[in-house]
């Protein structure tokens, strides 16, 4: 094994960061969900989570790192998500591949006495299926289970609307090029409100990620999405801050 | 020849070596003179750097991984492929004709053979850097 993506599998290999989403009713943010996001060893290009990603991929790792991640993310933060949404990032590669994923999230959870109900796994697209009828028989075990479904990138690359009829995922994040844009163009904001119509079709939840400014905030609330997330709201952080989103929690929230 | 200036700018370099000596010797030469320099032992790992993160250029040994010169053409191949712009110097104790005629046809815009000392390299990192031919 490469000297690289054995420090990545190495326990403590993996940085966990967290970035919160929120719901904004009536112009006001209350804290719905945790996205845990990671980031290969300091000190090694893995650090960067799009570096440590494509390395992943290339070397056909995705199994073994989507499930370190897994691990590395329960055992930092299993306190909050015994009462708080907690989304996970997992390739779409590693749900057709691995026959055995649910069973370990099961595992995971029920060790960590995390409820499954309280884990959404955002799926992240990167290439065709080889074998659709796998991923999706996987992707029902999951559910089964009582995991919510998250897809990301919505509307670039293979998030696109076949795949988002057939995964019916319970939340549709919209990638961050709609948001970059959709100030200035309105072809932008005619596709966000498409994927909007379409989630709210499907009883689905859409998620507006890289909120950098307060016109980003405004222009997408305005759209009518509630469920937000970026740098202008929040910055991904250790875990050991976790609990100062605790204030955000709005009464009665699901979370 | 001319002497070795640090770039106007500051460059960024990616060194692929799979000698872990030699890349961070080459990692704290270049360094020294003010390019940001990342390195990547494996074929892979540069692969990954190349499609994040743009390069002014890429140092690359050709004996990566043991695997003859395969991987290292492999390297070039991928690099015209996602970066059309970055110059490539290939570093290579083989010295056949065919291999310096491969990356050469493949876009390498100079070609060194090992051992080759730090500031020879460094001044034909510095031509292509600067616009001239190597």
């Amino acid at each position: 094994m490469s000297s690289l993506l054995q420090e990545i599998l190495n326990a403590g290999g993996i940085n966990v960061f967290y970035q919160p989403i929120f719901e904004v009713v009536e112009g006001k943010p209350s804290l719905f969900a945790i996205e845990a996001l990671s980031r290969g060893p300091a000190g090694t290009n893995a650090a960067r989570a799009d570096v440590l990603f494509e390395y992943v991929r290339r070397k056909g790792k995705e199994v073994e790192v989507d499930r370190a991640c897994v691990q590395a993310i329960l055992s930092s933060t299993y306190i909050v998500a015994r009462q708080a949404s907690l989304t996970i990032n997992v390739h779409a590669s590693t749900v057709e591949r691995d026959d055995l994923f649910t069973q370990y999230l099961v595992e995971v959870c029920h060790y960590f006495r995390v409820p499954l109900s309280n884990l959404i796994l955002e799926i992240v697209e990167q290439q065709k299926y080889s074998d659709e009828r796998r991923f999706f028989r996987n992707l029902d075990l999951i559910r089964s289970a009582g995991v919510r479904i998250a897809l990301d990138d919505v509307g670039l690359g293979y998030s696109n609307y076949r795949m988002l009829i057939e995964i019916r995922p319970e939340f549709y994040k919209i990638d961050r090029y709609f948001i970059t844009h959709c100030k200035e163009r309105d072809n932008a904001r005619a596709a966000i409100q498409s994927i909007l119509l379409l989630a709210d079709r499907l009883r689905g939840r859409v998620i507006a990620e890289g909120i950098e400014s307060a016109d980003d905030l405004d222009t997408v609330t305005a759209l009518g999405i509630q469920l937000v997330q970026g740098f202008h709201l929040a910055e991904p952080r250790p875990v050991t801050s976790l609990i100062e989103f605790n204030h955000c929690r709005a009464p009665g929230s699901r979370v | 020849m001319k002497s070795l200036t640090p770039s106007p700018k500051q460059s960024h370099l990616l060194i692929v070596e799979d000698e872990p000596a030699i890349r961070a010797a080459l990692r704290k030469y270049f360094h020294g003179f003010g390019y940001e320099v990342d390195c990547a032992s494996e074929l892979e790992e540069a692969e990954a750097l190349i499609t994040t993160i743009h390069y002014d250029l890429v140092i690359a040994d050709l004996r990566l991984t043991w695997s003859f010169a395969v991987e290292g053409l492999e390297i070039l191949r991928f690099i015209r492929q996602h970066s059309r712009e970055t110059q490539v110097i290939v570093l290579s104790a083989h010295t056949g004709a065919e291999i310096q005629e491969s990356a050469e046809a493949l876009g390498a815009a100079a070609f060194i053979s090992k051992p080759a000392p730090l500031p020879v390299i460094a001044e034909v990192v510095a031509r292509l850097l600067e616009g001239h031919p190597a």
